[in-house]
C-alpha cells in the first residue's frame, strides 16, 4: 500500500472512500491505533503512536461510545485527566468545552441517556479536551439532522480558523464538498486523487447547460444535433451546449416558441463525480 | 502513572455501579449471615461450620466477581470502542491494562473486606459462645471440635490470603479477557481456578507409582508447572489445628501470590500489545 | 515494527524465566505447609487403590471451595432420612458416609457413625464369620483414619478406644488408645475405662493404680470405690500368690470365688493368666476355652485360647475357632498403607 498524503497546516483535509478502500486503517495507523507492518511513520517529527504525539491530536470516532454513567462534567475530566489536566485549569477548559459544542445547559445529564446528536457533540469537545493541533474526525456528520449538520460543520470550520489542522474521514461528499480545503480520494489502499478542491473541480470546463420546459414546435432532433447531451425527464428537457454562444441560441429559440427557461449556467463538476471517475478508473487498473 | 491512576478509578467507579456484582455481594453477606441459624446442622463442631461457611464464601463470591468483573474487562472496552478514545490520548497499552487491572482489583479487595467484615461480625457473635462451650472437660458435644489457639489472628490472616488469592484470580481474567471474548474467558478463568485448586492432585495423578504412563505424567506434571496453585492460599488447616501461622510463612505466600500475578499480567500484556482495536 | 518485536521476544523470554523461577519458591512455599500441617492432604493419596468415589470427592472438595462442610451436612442429612425410613441398605448409607467423611474430613460425627455402622451394624448383619471380621477391621481402620484427620481432638481416640474394649475385646490395645485420649480435654470416665480394662487383661495392679487415681480425683467416685473393693476381695489374693510364685495356692484362691460364681468372666481370666505364669499352658488353654463357651461376646479368650491351640498343637471344636483371618486381622494392628510422597 503505497499511501502519500500532503495535509497543509490549518486547513480542513478532508479522505474520502468507498467501504474497504482503507480508510479506517488509515486512520487508525495515523492514531497509533494499530500498528504498521512494515515501515515507520512520523506526523510532527514524531513517531505514530507515541504519547507526545497523542498529546498534540484530539480523535473524535464514528459513532461514539463512552463511559455511559458518567455525565459531561465527569466524562470530560476524566478525558483530561489523562493528559495530567487538574484543578482549576481543568474545569475552566470543560466549561469552555460545553459552551463551544453547546452541551453546557445538559451538562448533568448521564451519557447513557444522549441522543445521537448530543453524542456526537461531547464527542467533538473531548477531542478538544487538550487544545490539540490536529483534529481527526471519523465521519461527524453520520446520523445527524440537518440542523446538526449544519452546527458541526460551522464548528469544523471555526476550528480551522482557530489555526488548527483538521483532518476529515468521510463518505459524505455533499458535506465534505462546502468546507474541505483539499481532498485525497482513496480506492483499494492506493490514494486515486489528491489536491485542493479548486484543481479537483476542474474550475470551469467550458461547457454550458441548459434546462428548459414547455415550448411547442421545437424539433429535438435539430436541438440534439446541436447539443453535447440533451435528456428529457417528464416535462423538462436537460441539454449540455459547447460554448455559450451555443447555449444563448437555443434558449433563445426556446423562449420564442413559449417555453420556459429553467436554467441556464456554467457547467461545473461535483465532487461525486470525481469521486466516480476516479474510483472506476482504480477499477480499470 | 497518572494514566494508569485515572483509568483505575473509572474502572473501579464503573464496576461498582454494575447491578450484577452489586447483588453478589448481597448475596455472599446473606449467606455469610445465614451460618448464624445455620450451626445446627453440625452438632459438636459449630466453629467449624462457621469458619467453613464464612471463608467459604468469601473465596467463592469472591471468585464470582473476579472472574466477571476481569472478563469483560477489556474484551467489553474493544466491542463497545470505548478504548478508541483511551488509547488516542497519551495512555500506552501497559498503562491502559495496569489501570483497568487495578481499578477491578481495589474492587474484588474491596467486596472482599466487606465480606471479611460481615464474616468477623458473625464469627465473633456466635463463635464466641461455642468456645465458651467448650473450655469445659464436657460430654463429647460440649467440645467446639476444633483448636481455638489463635483462632482469631487465623481467621484474618486467612482473609488476607484471600486477597492474595483473588489478586491471582484477576490476573487470570484480564488476561483471558486479552486474548478471548468475555464469555471464553469466563470458562477459561473458572478452569484455571478449578484446576489450580486441585494441583496437588494433578501432582500425585503425575506419580508413576500410580501407573501413569510416560505421556501422562508428562501432561500432569506440565499442568501443575504452568497452572497457579490456589490451593496454596487455604487455611483452613492451620485454623482447625490451630497452628501459629508466622508472618514469615505469610510473607512466602503473599510473594508467591505476587510473583503468580505479575508474571500472568506480563502474559496479558504480551498478548494485548499486538491485538487489533 | 522491530521494536515491537524485539519487545516481544524479551518479553516471552522472561514470561518462560518466571515460570521456571518459581518453582523453588513454590516447593519452597509447599514445604512449609506441610511442615506447619497446613497442607490438607487430599484423600486420594492416603487410598493404596484408585478409588472412584476419592477423586469425586477431591473434585467437589475443590469446586465448593469451603462450601464442602454444608455439602456434607447435607449429604449426612439425606443419610439419615434414609436410615430411619429403612429404604437405604447398610451398604447404600456406608457409600454416602464414606463421601461425606472425604467432602469433610473434620468433621468428626462421620468418622464416629461409620465406624460404628461398621464394627456393629454390618457386623451383626452378616453371618459370616470372615465378613464380621473383614467389617470389624475396616471398622477400626475408618477411625484410624479419622484420627490421622483429626488427631488433636480426643473424640476419636475415645470411639476407637472403645470398639477395642466392647467389640473387639482387646483389653490391650484398648488401654492404648484410652490413654491417647488423656492428651486432650476429655470426659472424666475414661481413667475409669482404663482401668476396666486393666481389669479384664487381666493386669491388676495397673488397675488399681489406675482405680486409685481415679479416687483421688474424686473420692466420691462410685465406680471407681466399688471395682476397688471387688478387686480387693475377689482377686487381688490370688494375684498376690501368683506374684509370689505360689501358683496352686492362687488357684486354689481364685477357684474359692469362682464356686461362688463359677461365671465370673473376669475370675476365669485371672485363673487362665495364672496357669501361663506358671507355665501350665494345656491348663491355661482349658480356662479360656471355658469361658469362651460361657460367654459367646468374650472374643479375648477365644483369641487366646486358638493362640494356645495352635502353640499346643490341640484341634479345638469348630465352634470354638476363631478363623485365622480373623486372628490376623485382630492381631496385628493392620497398616494403613499410604504412598509416599517424594517431599524434601
Amino acid at each position: 500500500m503505497d499511501l502519500s498524503i500532503e495535509v497543509e497546516e490549518g486547513t480542513i483535509f478532508g479522505l474520502v472512500g468507498p467501504n474497504g478502500s482503507g480508510k479506517t486503517t488509515t486512520l487508525k495507523l495515523l492514531l497509533g491505533l494499530i500498528y504498521p507492518t512494515a515501515g515507520t511513520g512520523t506526523v510532527f517529527d514524531l513517531p505514530l503512536g507515541s504519547p507526545e504525539y497523542k498529546r498534540r491530536i484530539g480523535f473524535l470516532p464514528e459513532g461514539p461510545y463512552f463511559y455511559d454513567h458518567l455525565n459531561a462534567v465527569e466524562l470530560l475530566a476524566f478525558y483530561g485527566g489523562l493528559f495530567g489536566m487538574s484543578g482549576a485549569a481543568l474545569h475552566e477548559r470543560i466549561e469552555q468545552l460545553l459552551h463551544m459544542v453547546g452541551m453546557w445547559d445538559r451538562r448533568e445529564i448521564r451519557v447513557r441517556n444522549y441522543s445521537r446528536g448530543m453524542l456526537q457533540r461531547i464527542g467533538l469537545a473531548q477531542a478538544l479536551i487538550n487544545d490539540p493541533d490536529l483534529i481527526f474526525l471519523d465521519e461527524p456528520t453520520a446520523g445527524l439532522d440537518p440542523p446538526a449538520q449544519m452546527e458541526m460543520r460551522r464548528l469544523m470550520v471555526d476550528l480551522r480558523n482557530q489555526g488548527k489542522t483538521v483532518f476529515l474521514c468521510s463518505h459524505l461528499l455533499k458535506d465534505m464538498e462546502p468546507i474541505c480545503d483539499s481532498v485525497a480520494i482513496l480506492a483499494r489502499g492506493v490514494v486515486r486523487r489528491q489536491g485542493s478542491i479548486r484543481e479537483l473541480l476542474g474550475g470551469e470546463s467550458g461547457r454550458f447547460r441548459l434546462r428548459v420546459a414547455g415550448g411547442n414546435g421545437l424539433s429535438l432532433e435539430s436541438l440534439r444535433d446541436r447539443s453535447l447531451d440533451l435528456k428529457i425527464e417528464g416535462e423538462e428537457i436537460t441539454m449540455l451546449f459547447a460554448n455559450q454562444q451555443q447555449a444563448l441560441a437555443a434558449a433563445q429559440e426556446i423562449a420564442n416558441n413559449g417555453g420556459t427557461i429553467l436554467e441556464l449556467g456554467a457547467q461545473t463538476r461535483s465532487l461525486e463525480d470525481v469521486f466516480i471517475e476516479a474510483v472506476a478508473a482504480g477499477g480499470e487498473e | 502513572m497518572q494514566a494508569i491512576y485515572r483509568v483505575a478509578v473509572a474502572t473501579f467507579h464503573e464496576a461498582w455501579r454494575r447491578r450484577f456484582l452489586n447483588a453478589i455481594l448481597v448475596f455472599a453477606v446473606l449467606i455469610i449471615g445465614s451460618s448464624w441459624t445455620l450451626t445446627y446442622l453440625q452438632p459438636g463442631a459449630e466453629l467449624k461450620l462457621l469458619i467453613d461457611i464464612g471463608l467459604g464464601s468469601i473465596r467463592f463470591f469472591g471468585m464470582l466477581i473476579a472472574v466477571f468483573l476481569g472478563v469483560r474487562l477489556i474484551s467489553d472496552e474493544i466491542e463497545k470502542r470505548t478504548i478508541h478514545t483511551i488509547l488516542t490520548k497519551p495512555v500506552t497499552r501497559a498503562q491502559f491494562l495496569l489501570g483497568k487491572f487495578f481499578g477491578s482489583l481495589a474492587t474484588v479487595l474491596s467486596n472482599i473486606a466487606l465480606m471479611g467484615i460481615a464474616f468477623y461480625v458473625v464469627f465473633a457473635y456466635k463463635g464466641s459462645k461455642f468456645m465458651a462451650q467448650g473450655s469445659s472437660e464436657a460430654s463429647a458435644s460440649g467440645t467446639p471440635g476444633i483448636s481455638t489457639d489463635f483462632i482469631y489472628a487465623n481467621i484474618a490472616k486467612a482473609i488476607g490470603l484471600s486477597f492474595v488469592e483473588m489478586t491471582v484470580l484477576t490476573a487470570v481474567s484480564v488476561m483471558a479477557s486479552t486474548l478471548f471474548s468475555w464469555i471464553i474467558a469466563a470458562i477459561f478463568s473458572f478452569f484455571v481456578y478449578f484446576v489450580g485448586q486441585a494441583a496437588d492432585f494433578f501432582k500425585s495423578l503425575a506419580n508413576p507409582a500410580r501407573g501413569t504412563g510416560f505421556g501422562g505424567q508428562l501432561v500432569f506434571n506440565f499442568i501443575y508447572g504452568i497452572i497457579p496453585h490456589f490451593e496454596v492460599f487455604d487455611m483452613r488447616e492451620a485454623i482447625i489445628k490451630g497452628t501459629y501461622v508466622g508472618w514469615d510463612t505469610l510473607g512466602m505466600h503473599v510473594g508467591l501470590g505476587l510473583v503468580y500475578a505479575t508474571l500472568i499480567m506480563l502474559v496479558a500484556f504480551l498478548a494485548f500489545m499486538n491485538r487489533e482495536v | 515494527m522491530k521494536k515491537q518485536r524485539g519487545l516481544q521476544v524479551i518479553g516471552w523470554l522472561v514470561v518462560v524465566m518466571l515460570v521456571v523461577g518459581l518453582q523453588p519458591l513454590s516447593n519452597a512455599v509447599n514445604y512449609r505447609r506441610l511442615v506447619l500441617g497446613m497442607k490438607s492432604p487430599t484423600p486420594l493419596t492416603k487410598m493404596v487403590d484408585f478409588d472412584p468415589t476419592a477423586v469425586t470427592g477431591v473434585i467437589m472438595g475443590a469446586a465448593l471451595g469451603g462450601f464442602q462442610g454444608v455439602a456434607a451436612s447435607m449429604l449426612w442429612m439425606k443419610m439419615e432420612e434414609l436410615w430411619d425410613s429403612g429404604k437405604g441398605t447398610w451398604l447404600e448409607c456406608l457409600n454416602v458416609m464414606r463421601t461425606v467423611t472425604l467432602l469433610d474430613p473434620h468433621w468428626l460425627e462421620p468418622w464416629r457413625i461409620t465406624g460404628w455402622h461398621l464394627a456393629y451394624n454390618l457386623y451383626v448383619e452378616t453371618k459370616d464369620p470372615k465378613l464380621q471380621a473383614i467389617y470389624l477391621a475396616k471398622g477400626l481402620d475408618a477411625l484410624k483414619e479419622g484420627i490421622s484427620w483429626n488427631p488433636n481432638t480426643h473424640e476419636l481416640y475415645l470411639e476407637l478406644a472403645w470398639t477395642y474394649f466392647d467389640r473387639v475385646r482387646d483389653y490391650e490395645n484398648a488401654t492404648k488408645w484410652f490413654r491417647a485420649t488423656l492428651q486432650f480435654p476429655h470426659p472424666e470416665f475414661v481413667e475409669r475405662m482404663i482401668a476396666h480394662a486393666y481389669e479384664r487383661l487381666p493386669d491388676l495392679d495397673r488397675a488399681l493404680d489406675w482405680y486409685d487415681y481415679c479416687l483421688k480425683r474424686n473420692p466420691e467416685d462410685g465406680t471407681a470405690k466399688g471395682a476397688t473393693t471387688t478387686i480387693r476381695l475377689r482377686y487381688l489374693p490370688a494375684w498376690r500368690l501368683m506374684q509370689a510364685g505360689k501358683y496352686d495356692e492362687a488357684i486354689r484362691a481364685i477357684d474359692r470365688y469362682l464356686e461362688v460364681e463359677p461365671n465370673g468372666t473376669i475370675a476365669l481370666h485371672v485363673k487362665a493368666h495364672i496357669y501361663e505364669q506358671a507355665g501350665r499352658e494345656r491348663e491355661a488353654l482349658d480356662v479360656w476355652r471355658l469361658a469362651a463357651r460361657l460367654s459367646a461376646l468374650d472374643h479375648q479368650a477365644r483369641r487366646k485360647a486358638n493362640e494356645l491351640a495352635a502353640k499346643l498343637g490341640v484341634t479345638l471344636l469348630p465352634s470354638e475357632q476363631a478363623p485365622s483371618y480373623f486372628l490376623e486381622q485382630m492381631e496385628q494392628p493392620r497398616r494403613l498403607e499410604v504412598p509416599r510422597r517424594r517431599e524434601r
